[in-house]
């Protein structure tokens, strides 16, 4: 296995009127090749511009971005283009990523067009074969999408991400915006996919419980940074940085037998607007001391495991 | 068993427009006992928000219709009330916490008097008391007093559901409809506010019917639960009835398709085939058969009754008569 997705201390900040937000600041994380790579965050811990950042719809503040060896930090025209048909985005919400003008098959048929590559007969067979692969009847190519319910619409977002062939999709909230039920018919989707093309995705989600069922390793992001990384299973059976243990014992359990120790966490997330150096839990950590003001480094615990946090032998005494 | 003061008895809702009649709620029976927590299960158009909009009394109108049934509270039909009367239980004796709360509140007025604001609607108008009440309330759902004057855009969003919250009990209600409270915040944001309403739910001894998808917050919340299919309740018991024994296979097939947190556990999710019905054309029988792996022809001919398959478990399904245990 190699690494298919490479990025080094990676930045993005944005300008505000109250000074700069920094989004992503400084993440380090490498993507294998068939792989998914879950992110997991609250809302504004930076996750989203995250992958957009890897997929280039955003250009990165500084640090540097490999895609199978070649560096792609900061690509224009047609390069740009070319990087886009290997790797691609598929967005939270199904109601509001479709044109709504254009029928399914425009839809679909839209980057087959844009690549300049195909005839229109490739073009109109390409798109039967990309509805079949993801399960809409093709008695909908006409539809327009406020006629299709949100699990079928995802299925179109999904058939025009997989258009021209990538290798590699970062997956923005995919299924958050689906019912139960439906939202299991398109992880099945995601997951037969991938094993069919080899797919590598970087899954961006909230929700831990789906980030469990599919990815291969977890990134945990708090702020902007990454606070813990892990084989996935792993980081649900031994997670070590105070965050990761509050956000996981959050979650409420359908199991009514077993309880949870929760740990609530007091206040909210701070501002990312020029944040302080040092550990940005801090605030609202229950183990922080002066150490935790200082930067923070990410450090190998356990194989494949890295956790950014100074005291972390200290909340974890399994560890020293 | 405790007191029961909400009945609602085979309610049927449509909503009727120029080009279409929804069938909202078809035929919903539930009580609701003094103390207790009910949780509604149900996916998107299953008709969980209509049912709690016809016991607050604030149906769409005119498109929202009760065909026929009553909801009973206090021992009153609540639709043989006059609006001024249904005013009064509106609010102070009845409340809803709705899902967004970043459209819930008013813009251009400050966290403390809209809270004030209920309080003295229903207190007969004393100001100084209702501003008092009011500081008592932010307090008590955590918010420093001194943001009495301050507006929702300078809270965040975990903060402005915990002012929806305070609104929604100052007057001390008997009765809290809670839609989805916490499903637009983030998990340890909605772990905060979930032990918060938990705390202020068993100090007031306020009953409560949460709306929810998610089958675990049901899970840490709820005494009861009733799962909604289709504007109908399809399976309806305690806790342990529908986690540990789950008897319609629509409540099956939501569990199977949800990621399991427990170890070990990654197999392939089970997906509930198909789609949920259209309600301005509802399937003939079972509303489930169509998506119903066990579906046999009665299933498709005939609707179902409510079977109760142990003692307070009852099920709607043809296949379902009693629980093997």
């Amino acid at each position: 296995m190699s690494a298919l997705v490479e990025i080094t201390d990676l930045k993005k900040y944005f300008k505000s009127p109250k000074g700069m937000v920094h989004a992503v600041d400084g993440v380090t994380m490498s993507i294998e090749k068939g792989s998914t790579m879950g992110v997991v965050g609250e809302s504004g811990c930076g996750k989203s511009t995250l992958g957009r950042v890897l997929i280039q719809m955003l250009a990165p503040t500084g640090g540097k971005l490999l895609f199978d060896g070649e560096d792609v930090t900061n690509l224009k025209g047609q390069a740009l283009r070319d990087y886009h048909s290997r790797a691609q985005f598929i967005f939270q919400d199904p109601y509001s990523s479709l044109d709504p003008r254009y029928t399914v098959e425009q839809a679909i048929a839209e980057p087959l067009i844009n690549a300049r590559k195909f005839s229109r007969i490739e073009i109109e067979k390409k798109t039967t074969e990309l509805m079949d692969m993801v399960g809409v009847a093709q008695r909908l190519r006409q539809s327009y999408p406020h006629e299709l319910d949100g699990g079928r619409r995802q299925r179109v977002v999904i058939a025009r991400a997989l258009a021209l062939d990538p290798e590699f999709i970062v997956c923005d909230e995919p299924v958050s915006a689906l019912d139960v039920s439906i939202q299991a018919q398109v992880l099945n989707l995601l997951e037969d996919l991938q094993k069919e093309r080899n797919l590598t995705y970087m899954f961006i989600t909230h929700d831990m419980s789906v980030v469990k069922h599919i990815s291969d390793n977890i990134s945990v992001m708090y702020l902007g940074q990454l606070v813990e990384t892990s084989e996935s299973r792993e980081l649900f059976v031994h997670s070590y940085h105070p965050y990761t243990k509050a956000l996981l014992s959050a979650i409420p359990s359908t199991d009514i037998h077993h309880r949870m120790n929760r740990i609530v966490l007091k206040g909210e997330i701070t501002s990312p607007i020029n944040p302080p150096p040092g550990c940005r839990f801090a605030a609202r950590c229950p183990y922080a001391t002066d150490k935790c003001r200082e930067p923070q480094k990410l450090e190998e615990v356990a194989p494949n495991h890295f956790v950014s946090c100074c005291r972390v032998r200290e909340v974890n005494p399994e560890l020293a | 068993m405790s007191e029961k003061f909400l009945s609602v008895k085979n309610l049927h809702v449509h909503y009727v427009t120029s080009d279409a009649d929804v069938s909202a709620v078809n035929g919903i029976s539930l009580d609701l006992y003094k103390g207790r927590t009910l949780g509604l299960v149900g996916e998107t158009g299953a008709g969980k928000t209509t049912v709690a909009r016809t016991i607050l009394g604030i149906l769409p109108k005119p498109a929202g219709r009760i065909t026929d049934g009553e909801v009973i509270f206090e021992g009153q039909d609540i639709y043989k009330l006059t609006e001024p009367q249904m005013q009064k239980i509106r609010g102070s004796k009845i409340t809803m916490i709705f899902q967004d709360p970043m459209t819930a509140l008013n813009p251009v007025m400050t966290v403390g008097d809209q809270i004030a604001e209920v309080v003295e609607l229903h207190n007969g108008g004393d100001r100084a008391a209702a501003k008092k009440r009011a500081v008592e309330m932010l307090e008590t759902v955590g918010i420093p007093a001194e943001r009495y004057v301050e507006y929702p855009h300078q809270f965040s969003g975990g903060m402005k559901q915990r002012v929806v919250i305070a609104i929604a009990l100052a007057c001390n209600p008997t009765l809290l409809l809670a839609d989805e409270p916490t499903t637009a915040l983030d998990v340890t944001i909605q772990a905060q506010v979930l032990e918060l309403m938990k705390k202020l739910n068993s100090e007031n001894d306020t009953s409560m019917i949460l709306i929810t998808h998610d089958l675990g917050v049901v899970a840490e919340m709820c005494d009861d639960v009733a799962i909604m299919y289709a504007g109908q309740i399809v399976e309806k018991g305690s806790l342990e009835d529908i986690f540990d024994h789950p008897q319609h296979p629509y409540t099956e097939g939501l569990f199977g398709a949800l990621p399991s947190m427990k170890d070990d556990e990654d197999d392939r999710l089970k997906p509930i085939a198909g789609m949920p019905p259209d309600p301005t054309d509802l399937p003939s029988g079972c509303y489930f058969h169509p998506r119903c792996p066990y579906a046999t022809e009665q299933c498709s001919k005939e609707a179902p009754c409510v079977n109760e398959v142990a003692p307070g478990h009852l099920v709607q399904c043809h296949l379902r008569t009693r629980r093997e245990a």
